[in-house]
Parts: structure tokens; sequence; C-alpha cells
């Protein structure tokens, strides 16, 4: 016990000494070319209740610096105006403010960009280049404003660059994480980190115990631009495949692989998705992206970052619409397949990984309120969603791809609205649709089709489970769908 | 795991009824027992072990042919059981002649036949009218000497019973209060055995809440032990909605007189199946009409309709009038137990089935399982969750999981796949316990083992796990490198 407390007080020692040995670190005047490319932005967000579609959250307010590029247009997290009903931007010199739009926007790759609404706005503004040339061990500054204007920088080390993950737990990216103390300014932690005059990074996270960054790389914000000159907008593309390791040396053998050959275990292609249509089989092994040599763990030699996740390969340094090539080592034969690269979009997913910006799509049918299922709707209960929320809707969440491999997505009752139409239903939620009118249903378009067409002036709804059909007096949905309306104040009963 | 010891709490007044005759405590002396047991609880983490020796206290009383009769919970797992009663000095060791985990009741044989000189036995009465008193009769805290408490019986309704943790029979709440101890223990009202105390709350959920298995149960196992062996609950294996939504019954062609339940599920493995389907709505169980909410009238209560099968044996039959297809059908079917149940139960006086190759444990997904494990893993609870609902015992009739690794050169890097569910090994399909110690017995020279969903193979060779295997056993002092015997499957 006494030891110990030796210890820590020592340390404690080391690490004052340390400090105030080095110059301050955090602030110092920015060179005078940022300044003029910082803008403060103000944007005013609401989402959608998912357990209550036709309403929407109460409205919160994030602020952030964005940076002018040239030509004109802003660049910010996709964060900060996810959602977002106002946008406002400020300028860092005079305080003016003025309305922006969203020009482009990326949740997976979180970043967007504005443009002011009107174009004289950013006049006198000195728009700032981008730089790639960033790596571990270089020193960047991080921008941020004190309240009255200045700009202050605090240096930031790039401790590793690494794929890791960005705003949705399914999308990963090359990520800077840096180490960095950082004073919790106004502007909250929407930052740009810029190495020079040119910009390097954008801070996604800051963890104030650890003071550690972690950033949209270059590479990423690279990627992002070169394709917002693209219309439309096709995004991070991906290649639709699970990999692993294949350091066990016994696996090895029984692979038939060499040494020299590298290489992961390819577990699941996804159906339809580029490594599947381009042939790749669960099974394989992947030796080479292009000229890539793949490491057992899955990593290439990155000129600048040494090892680096193949997956930067093919959702970053390669677009969509391009082809990539895969070398696969199949029953130890050597093969060489054309991978077309694209982007699956949240729409093509069975069960959207995340509903941004748009409404959720609903229906009321006598009081019955159905939807099609979203992670967002799982996500309203908590940050313990994986374990709070129904079960089996998270179960077809996570193995989505692997229950729903067609092209469906999973219409299900959320809850009732009690009516005289629904005495003794009033427990039933969370029920996945199979068939209504006996038509099988596979969205919510088939769903309001089928309800035109009740069966003997009922409509029958039957569910994947417990109780497996139920029906409803279709006269009298009919008949009380505006009282039911107005009772429980519904702007519609439906949005497709 | 924690000894579901429960009993009756001592009440802080007595109230003095004179209406209410009781027997008085001189008589009951010479039918309540004290019962020690030293059990050993398995251990679901490391199988092999022969597990953690407890001892609990509980009480049991004298019934016909020189028996006593207390909770299953005070003899599961038991290795030693003594039995004491008052003014006799004497320790007497005693076995377990019947034990149904179903509904929490054993009966006792012991072996010194002196031990039943002067004592009298109990017979069981009938259920006891609401807001009547009863006094209960047992050894809360584990004391030597008797305790008796009075109550008046609150309710009478189905209840799970936590000894199995899945079954669901009729209970009667009494408002004594609860200590361990008085599980097993006669609950008397005129000198009949109304009930054996078994289970309540703990008191930061609900105060003098205290519950009795009524003489239903009681009987119904004394009448199934009867033929020398126990054979259970039998179920219907069905679920069924209720009918109380006018469109539905309108639609179904029902008339509007508050008659029927609509079948929701038919389980495939249980007795139901062939002779009812999804959709049929129950008008009438052995003549009794079925109200739109499930209930019935039997012997002047309304009791659900479930109550009718509790009170049968495996191969009696049940008559339903059913509506099917707009028209009235009447149908019998043959009842029996539906095991796929069972694996959500609390299992007990088996120890645990296990695979250990490689040290690469497989155990079978069970409830205790899954208590030991705490498993977070998505899949795994899915598969538990919904194994009988989502009839996942068709395709794996016991889920099989990697649920721990010995860590060991020959198993170095798959870590990462612990708690995942076999598929196949060695392109076997992996139904079974039985499947994974075959398919490991066969000499090959790789053991490829797949799994469910999408991972990549562990895959072994069989000179390292040759290699290993001593070296395992020694290690981590494995007293047995698989057990399969006692598995639900017949």
């Amino acid at each position: 016990m006494k030891l110990l407390l030796v210890i820590l007080i020592s340390l404690s020692f080391t690490r004052a000494g340390f400090s105030s040995a080095e110059p301050t670190p955090k602030v110092a005047i920015a060179p005078v070319e940022q300044k003029g490319s910082v803008v403060r932005v103000n944007s005013t967000n609401q989402s959608y209740d998912f357990v209550r579609p036709w309403s929407k959250d109460a409205p919160f307010s994030r602020r952030g610096l964005g940076i002018l590029l040239d030509g004109g247009k802003i660049l910010v997290t996709a964060e900060l105006v996810a959602n977002s009903d106002y946008i406002e931007l400020e300028r860092a010199d005079g305080g003016e403010k003025a309305t922006a739009k969203v020009d482009v926007i990326d949740y997976e790759a979180n970043l967007a960009t504005l443009t002011a609404e009107d174009p004289n706005f950013l006049a006198g503004m000195q728009p700032l280049g981008l730089t790639t040339d960033v790596k571990t061990g270089d020193e960047l500054s991080v921008l941020q404003l004190e309240s009255n204007g200045t700009p202050v920088s605090a240096k930031a080390l790039v401790t590793s660059v690494e794929v890791g993950k960005y705003a949705l737990e399914d999308s990963g990216y090359l990520m800077f994480r840096m180490s960095c103390p950082l004073q919790f300014r106004e502007n909250s932690f929407t930052l740009p980190i810029v190495k020079g005059n040119k910009l390097a990074a954008y801070l996604m996270r800051y963890d104030s115990r650890s003071q550690t960054i972690d950033a949209i790389s270059s590479p990423v914000i690279n990627h992002f631009l070169a394709e917002s000159r693209h219309h439309p907008y096709r995004g991070f593309p991906r290649a639709g495949l699970d990999f692993s390791s294949t350091r066990d040396p016994q696996l090895r053998r029984y692979l038939k692989l060499q040494d020299s050959d590298g290489g992961v275990y390819v577990n699941r292609v996804e159906q339809d998705g580029p490594a599947a249509n381009g042939g790749v089989q669960e099974g394989d092994v992947l030796v080479a992206i292009g000229d890539k040599q793949v490491d057992p763990d899955g990593n290439y030699l990155n000129p600048l970052y040494g090892k680096v996740s193949i997956t930067h390969l093919t959702t970053t340094e390669a677009y969509a619409g391009q082809s990539v090539t895969m070398t696969v080592i199949r029953n130890g034969q050597r093969k060489q397949l054309n991978i077309e690269l694209f982007r699956k979009a949240p729409e093509d997913y069975a069960i959207e990984p995340y509903t941004i910006g748009k409404q959720p799509r609903y229906y009321i049918l006598g009081g019955l309120v159905f939807e099609e299922l979203t992670r967002d709707y799982l996500r309203e209960w908590g940050a313990n969603w994986l374990k709070d929320a129904p079960q089996r809707l998270v179960y077809y969440d996570k193995y989505q791809s692997e229950l729903f491999p067609e092209k469906r997505k999973i219409v299900f009752l959320t809850q009732i609205l009690p009516t005289q139409e629904t005495v003794g239903y009033e427990q039933l939620n969370n029920l996945v649709v199979a068939k209504l009118n006996g038509r099988q249903i596979l969205n919510l378009n088939d769903f309001a089709e089928a309800a035109k067409n009740p069966i003997g002036g009922f409509h029958k709804i039957e569910f994947e489970e417990d109780p497996h059909e139920i029906y409803l007096d279709a006269k009298q949905v009919e008949a009380n769908s505006a009282k039911l309306q107005s009772v429980y104040s519904l702007p519609a009963l439906q949005h497709l | 795991m924690i000894r579901r010891v429960v009993f009756l709490l001592v009440t802080l007044f007595i109230v003095a009824n004179g209406s209410a005759d009781v027997p008085r405590t001189v008589e009951i002396r010479k039918s309540l027992v004290r019962i020690t047991a030293t059990s050993q609880e398995p251990d679901y983490k490391v199988p092999w072990n022969p597990g953690t020796m407890s001892v609990g206290v509980g009480a049991g009383f004298v019934i016909d042919g020189d028996r006593i009769m207390t909770n299953a919970h005070v003899v599961s797992n038991a290795k030693f059981i003594v039995v004491e009663k008052e003014d006799d000095p004497q320790d007497y060791p005693a076995i377990v002649e019947f034990i149904g985990h179903d509904c929490d009741l054993a009966v006792l044989q012991v072996l010194d036949k002196r031990f039943f000189r002067n004592t009298i036995p109990l017979s069981p009465g009938g259920i006891p009218a609401i807001e009547s008193p009863v006094s209960v009769y047992g050894y809360p805290i584990g004391g030597d000497r008797l305790s008796v408490t009075r109550g008046i019986i609150s309710r009478v309704d189905f209840q799970t019973y936590t000894h199995s943790g899945i079954d669901s029979h009729l209970a009667v709440q009494i408002d004594a209060a609860i200590n361990p101890g008085n599980s097993g223990g006669p609950v008397m009202q005129d000198g009949k055995v109304v009930g054996v105390a078994f289970q309540g709350y703990s008191g930061d959920v609900a105060q003098n809440v205290g519950y009795m298995i009524p003489t239903p149960v009681i009987k119904r196992f004394l009448e199934d032990i009867s033929s020398g062996h126990y054979d259970g609950y039998v179920d219907l294996s069905l679920t069924y909605f209720k009918l109380l939504n006018s469109a539905e019954r309108e639609a179904l062609g029902l008339p509007d007189n508050d008659q029927g339940v609509i079948i929701s599920a038919v389980s495939s493995a249980g007795s139901s199946y062939g002779v009812l389907k999804e959709g049929d709505v129950l008008l009438t169980i052995d003549g009794l009409p079925i109200a739109s909410d499930g209930f019935v009238q039997l012997d002047g209560e309304r009791v659900e309709m479930p109550e009718i099968v509790e009170r049968k044996f495996k191969d009696d039959t049940v008559k339903f009038d059913i509506w099917r297809d707009k028209a009235k059908q009447t149908v019998e079917l043959k009842l029996s137990g539906n095991w796929p149940y069972l694996m959500q139960a609390n299992r007990y006086d088996s120890p645990p089935r296990f695979v250990l190759f490689a040290g690469l444990v497989f155990q079978p997904l069970s409830k205790n399982f899954m208590d030991a494990y705490q498993v977070d893993d998505l899949r795994l609870r899915y598969f538990y969750n919904y194994f009988i609902t989502d009839e996942i015992f068709k395709e794996h009739p016991e889920v099989i999981v990697l649920s721990n690794i010995l860590p060991d050169p020959v198993n170095a890097y798959l870590s990462d796949l612990r708690f995942q569910i076999v598929d196949k090994i060695n392109d076997k399909k992996i139904r079974k316990l039985q499947d994974v110690a075959d398919a490991f017995a066969q000499t090959s020279d790789y053991y490829v083992i797949n799994f469910v969903g999408s991972s990549r193979p562990a895959v072994l060779e069989r000179s390292a796990v040759e290699q290993a295997r001593e070296r395992i056993i020694a290690n981590y002092n494995v007293q047995k490198e698989q057990y399969l015997g006692g598995g639900l499957l017949k």
C-alpha cells in the first residue's frame, strides 16, 4: 500500500515536470490564412419519433465549426446537421449570420457540405485546400474559436492511423487518432484540424478523459469531395464480404496456404453484393487486392500509414463504379476476380441501418399501427436497446443479411391505438406481419395495396407469431377512420 | 445456483379466530419432520467438477404408507438426507423415493422404519375458502424447534413454480410472512393438510405474500406416483388467443355468445399436434364450455381452461368441441408431455452434459447453461428464447455450443469462436451432443468444426490434438472428458 502511494506520487511529479517544461501546447494564435476559412455552424435538428412516426422529437441545437472549401462549399460533419430543420452560418470575424442548406451529405462517412443561401455572405473568406500528406507522428492543429471570434488552435499529435468506427456502427473508414488536450468551447467538438494551412482531418469524437481525438481522415474527406462532384452522389463503396484472420497455423495447413501467401478467410459474401457478383465465395482466401498483398490479419502495407485494413482499399481508395481485382485461393488454386464496387444504400437493406432526414413510413389500419422495421425504431429502447428492445426484432436486424437475403422490408405491428375495433387486441405489439388479406407483405406498399381488398368484409391480418391471425371489420375501419384520426390527433393515417 | 428454500413468513400478530378448528400443536408434533439435505450443485462452467456442497434445512410431514412429503427443492441435488422429528433425539437417514420437479413435490422414505413409531400421517383436504384461516408449520430460518404461524387465504390462481422456472400450476396465496426453512411444511385447516408451503417473495418485492401448493396438485402427484413411477404433467402444447373481438368472431363465423378461444400455435412436439391446428376454435373441453377469455366453470369456480388438463395423467384423453372451417367438430387427443420445454426448465439431479476436445468445451444449451454463463451473444439468446416458439428443436434437438476454451497451444487462435453454435463437424450435421462425441471419436487428419451463421471454421489437426490431450487434462485438472448421459431426448 505504501509502495503504491510512492509510485503514484512520483508519477504525478514526472507528469507535472513534463508539462511545465514544455511550452503550453494548447493556445497559440493561428496563422491568418486560417482565420478567414472558419465559420460557425449552428444547426437546429429534430429527428422523428420512430415509435410515433407521425411526430418529431423535441428540436435540439448543435454547434460546430465549418471550413470554407474551394468552390464556396462549407465542410462539416454529417452528425452536426443530421435531421436539420434549420442551419445558420455565423462569421467568426463579424458575427453576421446567414441561412445555409445541405449540399451533399454522407452519414456513413460522417461528412457534409453546406452552401450559404446568400452567396455574398462568404465574401472575403479564404478557402482552404486539403492535404492527404499526414502520417503517424505528425503534429496537427485543431481549430477553435473563442466566444469573441478569436481563433485558437491546439496541437494534436497523430498517434495512429487505422480503420475505425465512424458515426454509425456498420461503417468503418480510415481514422486519425490523435492525442491532444482540448478545452470544450462553445463550438462543441465538431472541429477542423489543419496541417500548415491545409485541411488534414475533421474531429468527430473527443474523449476528455484520455484526451484522444478520433478524426475523419483526409483520404476520407478527399473521397467525399471527389465523389461530391459526381451526380448523382454515389457514396463510399463496399466489397460486401466478411473476413477473418488466417493466423492459425492449423487452419493454414488445412487450407493448404503457404506462409508467404498471407490472406484472410472469407466468412461470408453478401448476396448480390460486389464480391458475390464478382465470384468471391465463402471459404475463399483473399490474398491480394489489386497489387496489394493481404496479410493474415487483413491488412496491407500503405506507403504513408504502414499497416492498414484492406477495408480502406475497397471503401476509400476506390470509388463506386470502379473495379478492383481480388486474388483468392480456392481449393489450392489462385483465381483473379474482377469486383465492381458499389455502395449499398440504407434503403436497400431489409432493416434500414439508419433513417435520417426522412419520416419513417407507417400505415394505421383501424387503430393498428404498422411500420417498416428500422434500426432507429429499435434504438428507441435507449442505450441498452440490444437487450431491451423486442428480441426477435433485434435478432432480425443483427442477422438481416443472413435471414433476408432477398429484397424486402419487415412490416410489423408496432402498437395499438385502442378503439372499439381493437377490443381484445390491446396487448399486441411488435409482431411481424406475414400476410394481409391473403397477400404476402414484403413492404408497406404491399400492405397498403392489400388493405384495399378486404376478404368478405374483413381485414385478415396474419402474423409470423402468436396470435397468428386477427381480423378487423373493414366497413367499421373505414367508417371510424376520421374519428380515430381526430381522437388521437394524427396528422395522417399513413405515410408511404 | 442459489437454493430456492422458500418459507412462510412469521406473522407479527396471531389473529385469534374462534371459529377455526386448527389441530393443536401437540398433535402436529407427531406429523412434522425436519429435513436436512446435503446437496451438490452441478458446476456448468466446469462441468467435470463434482460441484459445490451446500446444506439446507426444510420441513416435511408424514403421509400414509410411512412416507414423508416435502418440496422437491428441499431435496434436489441431495447427496445425503437426514430427517428428525420432535421428541426423538435420533437423526434418521432418508432417501428420495419420488420427486416431481415440475410440481416441486417429493416423497421420501426413511430406511429405519422405527422413525414412524408414534407418528400420525396427515391427509390432504380440499381448497380452502378465500379469507379462511390456516396454520403453517415448519422450521423458519433453520431453527431446531417447530414454528407455527397463521394467516388467511388471500387468492387462488395460476403461478409459475420457481423450482423448475417454467411450469405454472394452481397455487394458493396466503398472507403469512416467509423465511427459509418453512419449505415443504404443511399448511393446515380443520385437521387436514390444505397445502405445502413452497415459495414467496423477498420483502423488497411484496409484503405478506406467501404461496402454498394446493391439494389438487398434491393429490395429482400422489396419484401419479402410485403407478411406481412419476410421469409428470401433461400438456396440450398449444397457445390460444382470447376471442373478445366482435369482428374476429364474426369473421370466423362464430355466434356472439362469448364462447371459444382460437388456437394460435400448436407445438409439433406436443400432444395436440396432428389433431388440433392453428385457427381452430376450442368451444368446449370435456363437455365444459370455454368462455371467450379462456376460462371454464369447474366445481363452482372459474378456472383457466388448462386446469382441466392439469389434473390428467400421461396417456389420458381430453375431448374438445372445436370450430373448424365454420363447422363444429368433436376431437379427442391423448395427452403427453412436451420435451422441448424442459430445455428452458431448471434441471436437477443430473450432472452437466459436455464433451471436451482439444480444450474446447461443448455443451447443450439449457436454462442451467444460460444461468451459469450469462451469455450476451444475440444468436445464442435467440436460440434459447425461441427454442420452443420457433421450433428450433426440429433442426437442433440440442443446441450445441462451444461454451468454453481451456487455453492451450492447440486452440490458441480460436478464442473468438466462443459461444458459437456448432453446425457441422467434418461435414456431419450436429443435432445432439452424442453427434459431437461420435464425430471426435472418428479418426481424421483434421477436425473441421463449422458454426451456425458466418464465421470461419475451427480447424484442429489430429496430431496437435493428441499432443495436447494429456497436457490439458493435467493443467486443468480435468476429471472426465465427456458426460453424455441424462439428455432430454429419448
